[in-house]
């Protein structure tokens, strides 16, 4: 478990960085990469507080997000408006359960899990829950996954109100709630960008490093 | 908060430890988030709440308040009213509207309607149904409202003049009727009711704005309602509305002639809707005076309000026809009551105080002042009742039956002649007409007889004539004068001759000794057979005697 740890020296150790550009390892103290002239960090500035931060407002903007109508649906004059939950909930009355799920899957649970699972990754980098490296690793892996799909509403959203203008008959509009959805994503989005998973590995070796010490304190005496 | 190194720490980064820029984006989120929050609250208004018979086509989030056209509110909950009589409709008013929420602000369902006057709301059938709602002037009313269940045919809001119509008979008028003003529409019913206490029908019309100044107080009202046949006293009229009239009814309004426009009629004026054209005319006719007519011939084709005209001039017109006024039930004479205005026949027109007028009637019943009943029209068997002077008449006085006064009356017109009729048929009647017509009879048979012998000589005459016609025809015949005349001459010269001078005489003289020598020869011959018969086969026995010679013969 702590075997690569252990054998290999961390390039942190070494005084190396990786290019966030480029990927080239490099040695920090040169400022810049050499390769591509990108600043060289050892790890992404300020990353817990800036993924929290955005992960609160993406927090933020969920609520108008599922409280404000996304779409409203004009047919021969008459407005038809829908969240995303009376949307959920009138195809699930329709019997379309398929769609239904896909609905909620992409547009309720998966921005949720999202901001679930990276204020669990800023915690866990920070020490305050206890975890594992297997366990962290599926989590951030699930977070880079997901974000990929949770635009699927806006999606659906931009595509029928460029493809639904039938003029008087039948016309579909973007309403405030998609805004806030786009949001929600966007900002999850950056969220999970910004945050930087060597500060998990950090944090695991400083554990293991005080648990040694304790060790060896308790060994010595 | 910096992220710890792993390699030695470094005191001097924990000075870096400053409020960082990225919680700008959380307070963004935040600011949006609530903005938009609270901007779709706030653009909701206020809550309403509006009682219908049937919620037919209302659906709760979908069905939208309209004032004119424009989307003001939508239909939030749609519900059965607690004693199920009704249903309550929850309306979310937008914001900004609260304005429409007046006392007298009216609220009914836009459905299809198909009717004869018009056709609205076509665009419901697509769309479905939508509230509308027609803002008030009054004061900022309440939140509960009861709609209408017909659509008014003008909105309030529409400047115009809205007044009153009463009628007896409801006709084919109907809510959207159009009103007319010259065959021009300018106005439409908008709403009626019959009020029951009165028996009246009450009609709220509406007339635009821009054609409010042709109402005066004075001015008429008539309906116009389909094809209108009157057979009165003139004969037959045909009036026929405009198409859509015809159909679904309307009114007509007009200043009489000879009228002055009154004042502008006001909003919520009360007029009078006259049955038809005449009625309005006629409607103006004020009678000063009431008049009972006892007639004593049927007053079959007199009708109430027939004209009452005087040499031709309509002073007014039956009142009633009834047995009520007859104070003398016995005389089975027909008591028609005429109103009249008397100040027709003043050329001022003035009214002068009914003891004059009481004056002047009897003055001239004195002076034989009579009412008949008369054939108006010969097609429709209308009648009137004309006033004449009939100087010849006994004279009579007024005389008061009840409470009216009485002109005496003459039988006329048909009935006038009928009764001639009646009375020469009476006196033929009595003649011995039995015994005249045998003798007649009789009579006329050898008058027959007569005739036919007449008839027979006649033509005895008349063949005679023509021969004779044939005989004077004749050349022959034409040369006889001359003949007659030659003859004559003729006739002349033997006269002379025959005269004692001429030569005849003596001839004749000779022949007559000769005949009277051969007539006595005869006698002796005719002794000889006598005596001796055979004489004449044997000859006779000569005697011896020498025979005398006769002399020469001629």
């Amino acid at each position: 478990m702590s075997l690569p740890f252990k054998e290999v020296k961390r390039g942190a150790i070494q005084g190396l960085a990786a290019c966030h550009t480029c990927e080239k390892v490099a040695p920090v103290q040169l400022g810049k990469c050499p390769r591509c002239g990108s600043h060289l960090h050892l790890r992404k500035t300020d990353s817990i507080t800036r993924t929290l931060a955005l992960v609160t407002a993406a927090t933020l903007m969920y609520i108008p997000a599922n409280i404000l109508p996304i779409m409203g649906f004009r047919e021969l004059g008459v407005l038809t408006e829908s969240t995303i939950i009376s949307g959920l909930i009138q195809f699930w009355e329709m019997g379309s359960y398929p769609i239904a799920i896909v609905i909620f899957t992409a547009s309720i649970l998966i921005p949720f899990l999202k901001i679930g699972a990276l204020l669990w990754l800023c915690a866990a980098a920070k020490g305050k829950v206890p975890h594992s490296a297997k366990v962290l690793g599926k989590v951030y892996w699930i977070t880079e996954l997901l974000g990929r799909w949770s635009m699927v509403d806006i999606f659906v959203v931009a595509i029928l109100v460029t493809m639904v203008q039938l003029g008087n008959y039948m016309t579909v509009t973007p309403l405030p709630g998609a805004l806030a959805f786009a949001g929600v994503v966007i900002l999850t989005m950056f969220a999970a960008m910004s945050f930087d998973p060597k500060l998990l590995w950090d944090q695991l070796e400083r554990e293991e490093a005080i648990k040694a010490e304790t060790e060896k304190t308790s060994d010595s005496e | 908060m910096s992220e710890s190194e792993p390699t030695a720490s470094k005191p001097e980064l924990k000075a870096a430890q400053r409020w960082n820029i990225v919680w700008v984006v959380p307070i963004l989120a935040i600011f949006i988030g609530g903005w938009m929050l609270w901007k779709n609250v706030s653009s909701k208004g206020s809550e309403v709440q509006i009682r219908f018979e049937t919620a037919d086509g209302i659906t709760a989030g979908k069905t939208e308040v309209k004032c004119r056209s424009v989307t003001v509110g939508k239909v939030t909950k749609v519900e059965l009213s607690e004693d199920l009589q009704s249903v309550e409709i929850m309306c979310t008013m937008d914001d900004g509207t609260d304005h429409l929420l007046r006392k007298g602000t009216r609220f009914w369902v836009v459905r299809p309607r198909v009717s004869a006057a018009d056709v609205s709301g076509l665009g419901t059938l697509l769309t479905g149904v939508y509230i509308e709602l027609d803002p008030g002037t009054g004061e900022m009313g309440p939140t509960r409202w009861k709609g209408l269940e017909t659509p008014p045919a003008t909105s309030r809001s529409v400047p115009g003049l809205r007044m009153t119509l009463v009628t007896e008979e409801a006709g084919s008028l109907s809510i959207g009727s159009p009103i007319y003003y010259r065959g021009f529409e300018v106005g439409r019913i908008e709403s009626r009711k019959l009020d029951p206490e009165r028996r009246r029908i009450t009609y709220s019309a509406f007339i635009g704005e821009e054609y409010q100044v042709l109402v005066r107080n004075n001015t008429k009202f008539w309906n116009t309602s389909g094809i209108d046949v009157a057979a009165g006293v003139d004969g037959f009229k045909l009036r026929t509305p405009s198409f859509q009239a015809m159909v679904s009814g309307g009114i007509s309004f007009a200043l009489l002639e000879g009228d002055k426009p009154g004042p502008q009629a006001l909003d919520g004026a009360v007029f009078d809707l006259h049955e038809d054209a005449d009625a309005a005319a006629s409607s103006t006719f004020e009678p000063t005076f009431e008049l009972l007519l006892l007639f004593d011939q049927s007053v079959r084709g007199l009708r109430v309000s027939a004209p009452v005209e005087y040499r031709g001039i309509v002073i007014g017109r039956v009142k009633n026809i009834s047995f009520d006024y007859a104070t003398d039930r016995e005389s089975h004479r027909i008591p028609v009551l005429v109103e009249v205005d008397p100040s027709v026949l003043r050329a001022s027109g003035d009214v002068i105080p009914k003891e004059d007028e009481i004056r002047i009637l009897a003055d001239a019943i004195n002076k034989g002042l009579r009412a008949t009943i008369k054939t108006g029209s010969y097609l429709t068997g209308a009648m009137f009742v004309d006033f004449d002077y009939y100087p010849e008449t006994e004279t009579e006085e007024l005389t008061y039956n009840g409470e009216y006064p009485v002109l005496p009356t003459m039988v006329s017109g048909l009935a006038q002649i009928e009764m001639k009729l009646a009375s020469i048929m009476e006196k033929i009647d009595a003649l011995p007409l039995d015994d005249a017509v045998t003798k007649i009879a009789s009579a006329a048979d050898e008058a027959t007889t007569t005739m036919a012998e007449s008839k027979k000589a006649l033509a005895q005459i008349e063949g005679a004539a023509a021969a004779a016609r044939e005989t004077m025809e004749n050349p022959e015949f034409k040369a006889l004068p001359a003949d007659v005349r030659s003859s004559l001459a003729a006739l002349d010269k033997s006269v002379i001759s025959m005269g004692p001078e001429g030569n005849i005489q003596g001839d004749l003289l000779r022949t007559l000794d000769e005949l009277r020598n051969a007539i006595r020869s005869m006698e002796s011959m005719t002794d000889t057979i006598k005596e001796k018969p055979n004489s004449l086969l044997f000859g006779k026995e000569d005697s011896g005697n020498p025979r005398p010679k006769a002399a020469p013969r001629r």
